[in-house]
C-alpha cells in the first residue's frame, strides 16, 4: 500500500497524507504547505529524532533556509497538536512523540526524555565472557553501538583512543581493576566525559560507595536485570546529554575554555519567570513546567540566544542584540498564549509570564566542583532584568524593557 | 539437595530478553571459560591464593545465576565464602555439578 493513500492516526490527530489534510478531534485545522511537510517528515521518521538540517531539506529542499524558519513551523504545529507532541531534543533536533492508534485507545504513558535519546557508543569491560557477552547484547537491543574489553587497562586504551558516551564497568578485573581505572578517569578531563555505570556481584555498600565518591554515575548489582540495565542506561545518558550540552553552551559563551570567564561588554539579559495561579499536584506540576520550559527554550533557541541559567520555573538567557531579546520576548508571549488556550480547553487556569529585559557588561564564569557545574552570569543587567520580570507579575504585565 | 539444577523460569526469561539463538553462543561460551575457573580454584587452593580463589568462586556464581543454575549458584556461593580453605572434595562437586548444567543447558538451549 502507498503511504500517500494512508490516512495516519494518532489518538486525537490524524493525517490524511492523500488529501494533505489534518484533522483534531475530526476536525479539519488549517494548516501550510511547510507545515503540513514538516509534520509529515517527522511522523514519517517517527521512530527518531530528526536533525534540525535534516529537516530544513525536507521542507524547504534545495533552499538555504534559516532556523528560525524551522522553529516558526514547529510552533505553529505545538498550537493545533498540543506542545507535547513534537519534543525538542536541544542541539539534535525534534521528535514526534504521540503514539499510533485511533483515539479510543488508552493513552500511552507520556514519554520519557530518555525515550528520545539518541544511540551511543557503550564500552562493556568485563573479564568474564558470559557477563561481557550478555551486557553488550542486552545494549545491542536497546540500539546502541557496542565495544568491549577484557580487563581495566584495555578499556583505559579503548578510551583514550575513540569516542565513548557510557562506560559500563565491572570492578574485579586482571591487570587494572575497576576501582583502578575510575582513578585514572577521575584524573582526566576528557575521561571524565564519559558516563560510567558500575556493574558488580560485590556485595555490601562500601563498594558502592567508593564507587561514586570516585565519580561513577551509578551502580548495579549482578547479575544485571535486563530491565533496571536499560533503565539506569538510560537515565545516565540522559544525564550525560544535559551535562553535554551546558558544556556546548559553556564553550560557545566562553571559546577560550570554561576556567577562563569572560566579560560580555554589551550583552541583552532575557529574564522569565512562571507565575502559577496555584501550585498543582506534584506529577501535574512536574509536567506543567517541562511543557513550559519547553516553550521558553524553543523561543530563546529560535532567536539565537543562550541559556545562562534554568530554574524549571524561570530562566535567565543572553542574547548578543535587543532585536533579538525582543524578538525572543514576543515568542515566548505568543507561545504560552497557544498553550493557555490548551489549557483553558482543558479546564485548567491561564498561566502568566514576567519577562524581563535589561542591557549592559556582563560577566560571565563557570562554577564547577567536580560532581556539577553551572555557569554563573553576573552583572547589573542580570539584577535589573530579574527585577523587571518581578514587576511584571506583580503588575500583571508581560514584558518590561529596561 | 532440594534446588533444582536449572531454574525453567529464568533461562526462559534469559532466552525471551537476550534471544534464543544468542543464548546458545552465550551457553558455549559458559563451557569455554567455566573449566578454566574450575582449574583456577583448584590451583589457587594449592597455593593458598585466597584473593584467586575467591575470585573464581564469584564468577562461577555470577554465571550460574545468570543461566538459572541455581544449584551451581549456591554451591560457588559457598566456596567463595569458605575460601581457600574449603576442601578440595567441595571443589570437585562443583566440577561434577557444572559438567551436568553445562549438558542440561545445551539442552535446553538447542530445544527452541
Amino acid at each position: 500500500m502507498s503511504v500517500q493513500t494512508t490516512a495516519l492516526v494518532f489518538g486525537h490527530v490524524e493525517l490524511r497524507l492523500a488529501e494533505r489534510q489534518l484533522l483534531v478531534d475530526g476536525e479539519p485545522v488549517a494548516l501550510g504547505s511547510r507545515g503540513f511537510d514538516l509534520l509529515k517528515a517527522l511522523v514519517a521518521k517517527r521512530d527518531r529524532v530528526v536533525g534540525k538540517d535534516e529537516l530544513l531539506d525536507e521542507v524547504w529542499p534545495g533552499l538555504v533556509v534559516e532556523e528560525n524558519n524551522l522553529q516558526v513551523q514547529i510552533s505553529g504545529l505545538r498550537r493545533v497538536l498540543g506542545a507535547r507532541a513534537i519534543a525538542t531534543v536541544a542541539g539534535i533536533g525534534y521528535r514526534f512523540t504521540l503514539t499510533p492508534g485511533a483515539a479510543e485507545a488508552p493513552a500511552a504513558a507520556p514519554p520519557s526524555a530518555a525515550a528520545v535519546l539518541a544511540p551511543a557508543r557503550v564500552l562493556v569491560a568485563d573479564d568474564n565472557k558470559v557477563n561481557r557477552l550478555l551486557l553488550c547484547r542486552s545494549l545491542e537491543l536497546m540500539g546502541h553501538q557496542v565495544s568491549s574489553a577484557v580487563d581495566g587497562r584495555e578499556a583505559l586504551d579503548m578510551l583514550k583512543r575513540q569516542p565513548f558516551e557510557l562506560l559500563l564497568l565491572d570492578l574485579a578485573m586482571p591487570e587494572l581493576d575497576g576501582f583502578g581505572l575510575l582513578q585514572a578517569r577521575a584524573a582526566d578531563p576528557v575521561l571524565r566525559e564519559v558516563a560510567v555505570i558500575v556493574t558488580s556481584a560485590l556485595g555490601g555498600v562500601a563498594p558502592v560507595a567508593r564507587c561514586i565518591e570516585l565519580g561513577a554515575d551509578d551502580f548495579l548489582h549482578k547479575p544485571v536485570d535486563p530491565w533496571l540495565l536499560r533503565a539506569r542506561v538510560e537515565s545516565s545518558l540522559a544525564r550525560k546529554q544535559q551535562r553535554d550540552q551546558q558544556s556546548q553552551v559553556l564553550r560557545r559563551l566562553m571559546p577560550n575554555g570554561p576556567a577562563q570567564a569572560s566579560r560580555l561588554a554589551d550583552a541583552c539579559v532575557l529574564v522569565v519567570g512562571l507565575n502559577l495561579p496555584e501550585l498543582p499536584e506534584p506529577m501535574q506540576t512536574q509536567a506543567l513546567l517541562s511543557d513550559w520550559s519547553t516553550l521558553m527554550l524553543d523561543a530563546v533557541d529560535g532567536r539565537g540566544g543562550e541559556v545562562a541559567q534554568f530554574r524549571g520555573d524561570g530562566l535567565t538567557a543572553l542574547f548578543g542584540e535587543l532585536p533579538a531579546a525582543l524578538g525572543g520576548a514576543q515568542d515566548m508571549a505568543e507561545l504560552l498564549a497557544s498553550f493557555n488556550d490548551e489549557r483553558r480547553a482543558a479546564g485548567q487556569a491561564a498561566l502568566a509570564i514576567g519577562v524581563g529585559i535589561a542591557r549592559g557588561e556582563v560577566v560571565v564564569a563557570t562554577v564547577a566542583t567536580a560532581q556539577r557545574a553551572a555557569y554563573a552570569c553576573l552583572g547589573e543587567p542580570v539584577l535589573r532584568a530579574e527585577q523587571l520580570a518581578a514587576a511584571c507579575l506583580l503588575a500583571g504585565q508581560q514584558m518590561l524593557l529596561d | 539437595m532440594k534446588l533444582p539444577r536449572i531454574n525453567a523460569d529464568t533461562f526462559e526469561a534469559l532466552q525471551a530478553n537476550a534471544g534464543a539463538d544468542f543464548v546458545v553462543t552465550l551457553v558455549e561460551a559458559f563451557a569455554e571459560e567455566a573449566p578454566q575457573l574450575i582449574e583456577a580454584l583448584r590451583a589457587a587452593r594449592a597455593q593458598a591464593d585466597a584473593e584467586r580463589f575467591e575470585s573464581a568462586a564469584h564468577a562461577l556464581k555470577s554465571n550460574g545465576v545468570a543461566f538459572g543454575a541455581v544449584r551451581l549458584a549456591e554451591m560457588a556461593r559457598h566456596l567463595e565464602w569458605q575460601g581457600a580453605s574449603a576442601a578440595s572434595e567441595a571443589v570437585d562437586e562443583l566440577a561434577a555439578e557444572l559438567a551436568a548444567v553445562l549438558s542440561a543447558l545445551r539442552t535446553l538451549a538447542r530445544r527452541t
